[in-house]
């Protein structure tokens, strides 16, 4: 095992290096299949580990030390047990799919090769984030993370809005990682280690909901919020979606923006010791759950719903680790990857027949072109509306089920998560009806075409994980990372499934209705209620109120600075200096006179400042001090 | 010895000192260079002298050397004044200041 | 004894004098050269026979030589005035009388003393005062009469080629 889980991580990097180097030297194909090979190989040396972690194992393995000052000791250690092996399936399995999904998508891009490196790099980034043992490694493969992300929404660079998308998440990635190192900081304070095992064995030495752990705990949260997308900080993801589809797919849904229910999962002891940052957590999530899925319902563009879809559902996850339910959050993840990379990717072929363009309006009666697409999607889509025996059926009741069987404002947070599942089911089949259609034209001028094996297959099996996912025991695969489920009733179990189902086919009725049957309907609610529908398809303006309050004085700053401070206060004090030493370069310059007197006069006069010192010295001169 | 070595150096300085105060003065650059030579002089006279009291015969090879290196000296010095002579430029020290900044 | 010293003394001022003071160069060549002279019957009376005669045959005989050659050849006039242009030779003089109050003050008054060496003058006339001089600058001052002798060789070489240079 010592060995697997390092060339679980030297995989993917040495796909990276490979392409980066010589991508451009290797024809198309090869560069394809190696950047799709390597996580492919990862995904079997994971598949390995995880046969010997389903025996029961777990490693703390420290390869070589990387810093060391004090007793600031910094190893490269991986933690290898089953919350990181499921995290490292996920990654590499679906990652291998979306990946060879890539080989066909970007076929006509000119920078081929250089997206299979920067998708490389962002899983061997994501894999160390998961595998890492301390809290070191952890915030590097964050920050690498990030870095890919950026990277990788900004792929398209001669597009000045990818550019800017790409600079936004980048800011508000930073301003998570800025919440994180502080959280390092407080950490070693207080309890002198970094380390993961160590960390978790003094957690019990601060005092439970102290002030300390919960700074902590909020820190890591800030964290946590941006690389997740979720409220305050959310505002980069619809953005991100500049990005090309198989990157909105990965790192838009299925893994990075999971980071950050990762991150609170692995520090599980610590929310436990912390109730109120805990209650924080679940807080946001469900608030941002529900935030998200009302502005889904008014998006137009198919990937801005999809990440809007994304927000929701990782709100889903962060109430479900805020409450405790740790299991039932990772179990959503699970779910959540296969039917969202899904979603996306099918959301893809869709864009490419439509020749790039991804208004839904334009779209609609896609059955006959593009089958395979079609039906997948469909899959896709009542996976994540919790239709039962669909895997996100299963994995969403879970959550909401803990919720209500919690006290207090938990019971609330569930009763939300319930509406959310309702608004779900809404907006994503209006998102199916509009821009996939129901019916079946024989002939159809649009000559949509459907996608290549190499981008259908790979959705396929996506799709069979967007169904069977709901069968897997997630839970007891955790329960030495967690502890034991709380087992429930059958009784209860039907009956929220029963209340679950009826809200979802509500959701789907509406959509039917609204964007299936009689889309005049849909026009005369949304004058109707008119501003409220303003507000939402505009994202209640937060973007503008951010604009406001942050970026215009940042800039203005920026721009103070950068036309008073600096030539006037910075360059002026360096031109000042200059000056003054020339000014005292041309007085002094009069000493050099030419002729031989002035100079033996000069020397003459240090010769007699010698001897003065010297009869000074010897006591031939009245005054002394200090001789 | 009945002179004491202090009214040599004594009769040094006031020779070195002569020296110094007639290479201020003067304007003839050989005449300032014949100052020199007064100086050098004055310094060999008491290199001599603390070498005779301090039975030591250091100061006289130190005398010997000076007198050595002032020839060669003279030598360099006299080619460039002949030089300055040649191109036809005022004897004058103060007015020879090519070299000013 | 004293007053053999006493003589002396009062001709090196006098021609010291005579050095600085003169209108015409020539008289101070003739100035010099009397100074030196007057030097070298001190170095005599001061027991230092070798440098008594180094004295009389390079600086008098040949330091002085090419002096007198140079002013009989150039033959300037006595045109330049005695006043020193600027205020520099105030300074000058200033400077020189201090200097002279101090050294004398700094040697008269003091008595210095050094480390007494070996060479007592009896232990030099037992060998002879130019042949120990000989062993001592082949021996323990071997590297300054190698340089000296390098430096001789530039000086050479420098005057060779400032002759052969015509300033502008």
């Amino acid at each position: 095992m010592e060995i697997l889980a390092p060339l679980v991580l030297l995989a993917p990097i040495a796909g990276f290096v490979v392409n980066a180097l010589f991508g451009r030297l290797l024809p198309r194909r090869v560069a394809g299949w190696v950047g799709a090979g390597s996580i492919g190989l990862a995904f079997v040396f994971a598949l390995l580990v995880f046969s010997q972690v389903l025996g029961g194992q777990k490693v703390d393995q420290t390869y070589f030390t990387w810093w060391q000052s004090g007793d600031f000791n910094v190893p490269f250690n991986l933690y290898v047990d089953a919350l990181s092996t499921l995290m490292v399936l996920v990654i590499t399995g679906v990652g291998f799919l979306i990946h060879v999904y890539s080989i066909g998508y970007m076929r006509d891009d000119p920078g081929y090769s250089r997206f299979f490196a920067y998708m490389n790099l962002f899983v061997f980034s994501m894999l160390l984030l998961v595998l890492s043992g301390n809290l070191v490694w952890l915030i590097i493969g964050w920050a690498m993370v990030g870095l890919s992300s950026y990277l990788l929404i900004g792929f398209w660079f001669e597009r000045r809005s990818a550019v800017l998308a790409a600079r936004k998440a980048f800011v508000m990635n930073t301003i998570g990682d800025i919440g994180m190192v502080f959280a390092a900081f407080l950490i070693f304070l207080n309890l002198r280690v970094l380390d993961f095992q160590d960390l978790f064995n003094r957690v019990h030495q601060l005092p439970k909901g102290g002030a300390v752990i919960t700074a902590i705990c909020l820190l890591l949260l800030v964290g946590a919020v941006a690389k997740s997308a979720q409220l305050p900080l959310h505002t980069w993801l619809p953005d991100a979606m500049e990005g090309p589809t198989p990157v909105s797919a990965l790192i838009h849904a299925a893994t990075m923006v999971t980071a950050g229910v990762y991150l609170v999962a692995r520090m599980h002891l610590l929310y436990d010791w912390a109730p109120t940052a805990a209650a924080t957590v679940a807080v946001i999530g469900g608030v941002t759950a529900f935030f998200a899925a009302t502005i889904g319902t008014s998006q137009v563009d198919i990937k801005r719903i999809l990440a809007y879809s994304t927000m929701s559902q990782i709100g889903y996850m962060f109430l479900a680790v805020g409450i405790g339910a740790y299991t039932a959050g990772m179990f959503h993840f699970m779910t959540h990857a296969f039917f969202k990379a899904l979603l996306f990717l099918a959301a893809g072929n869709v864009i490419h027949a439509f020749h790039d363009d991804q208004d839904i309006r334009h779209m609609g009666n896609v059955r006959a072109g593009l089958p395979i697409t079609f039906w997948t999607f469909l899959i896709g889509t009542l996976s994540i509306s919790g239709f039962p025996l669909f895997a996100g059926f299963f994995s969403k009741d879970e959550i909401i089920r803990a919720a209500l069987n919690a006290t207090g404002g938990e019971f609330w947070l569930g009763v939300l998560a319930l509406l959310t599942a309702g608004l779900t089911a809404y907006y994503m089949f209006r998102l199916f009806f509009t821009a996939f259609g129901w019916e079946w034209l024989a002939h159809d001028d649009r000559h949509l075409h459907e996608a290549l094996p190499v981008q259908t297959i790979p959705i396929v099996i996506l799709a069979g994980g967007a169904v069977v996912a709901g069968y897997i025991p997630v839970a007891s695969f955790l329960t030495p990372v967690f502890g034991r489920a709380v087992e429930v009733g059958t009784a209860a179990f039907i009956g929220l499934a029963a209340l679950s189902v009826l809200v979802a086919l509500v959701g789907f009725a509406v959509a039917y209705l609204l964007h299936a049957r009689r889309p005049e309907l849909a026009v005369a609610w949304r004058t109707r209620l008119g501003p409220i529908h303003a507000l939402v398809e505009h994202k209640y303006y937060i973007d503008e109120l951010y604009d406001r309050l942050f970026v215009r004085p940042g800039l203005a700053l920026a721009r103070f600075l950068n036309d008073v401070v600096e030539p006037r206060v910075i360059d002026g004090a360096v031109n000042a200096v200059a000056a003054a030493v020339m000014v005292e370069a041309q007085d002094v310059r009069g000493i050099q006179t030419g002729r031989v007197r002035s100079y033996a006069l000069v020397t003459l006069g240090g010769a007699v400042g010698v001897l003065v010192i010297v009869a000074w010295y010897l006591g031939y001169l009245p005054w002394k001090f200090g001789a | 010895m009945p002179v004491p070595a202090s009214t040599f150096l004594l009769l040094s300085a006031v020779l070195f000192t002569l020296g110094a105060i007639g290479f201020m003065v003067r304007r003839n650059p050989l005449v300032v260079f014949m100052c020199i030579e007064l100086m050098l002089n004055a310094v060999n006279l008491a290199f001599a002298a603390m070498s005779r009291y301090l039975n030591s015969l250091d100061g006289v090879v130190f005398a010997f050397l000076v007198i050595t290196v002032a020839a060669a000296e003279v030598v360099v010095g006299i080619a460039i004044i002949v030089q300055v002579y040649r191109a036809g430029r005022q004897m004058d020290v103060d007015e020879l200041d090519l070299m000013k900044e | 004894m004293v007053v053999g010293f006493a003589i002396v003394a009062a001709w090196e001022l006098v021609t010291a004098v005579g050095v600085v003071a003169f209108r015409k160069p020539m008289y101070n060549a003739l100035s010099l050269v009397a100074n030196m002279l007057g030097l070298a019957v001190l170095f005599l009376m001061l027991n230092a026979q070798f440098l008594f005669a180094a004295q009389i045959i390079v600086y008098a005989g040949a330091v002085m030589v090419l002096f007198v050659f140079i002013i009989a050849l150039m033959n300037p006039e006595a045109d330049i005035s005695f006043i020193p242009r600027g205020t520099e030779w105030i300074y000058g003089v200033v400077f020189g009388v201090i200097f002279a109050a101090l050294l004398g003050a700094l040697l008269f008054n003091r008595g210095l003393t050094g480390r007494p060496g070996a060479f007592t003058p009896e232990v030099i006339a037992a060998t002879g005062n130019v042949q120990t001089i000989g062993i001592l600058l082949y021996t323990r001052f071997l590297f300054p009469v190698e340089v000296t002798s390098v430096l001789l060789l530039i000086a050479a070489v420098g005057a060779v080629y400032l002759a052969m240079r015509r300033i502008r």
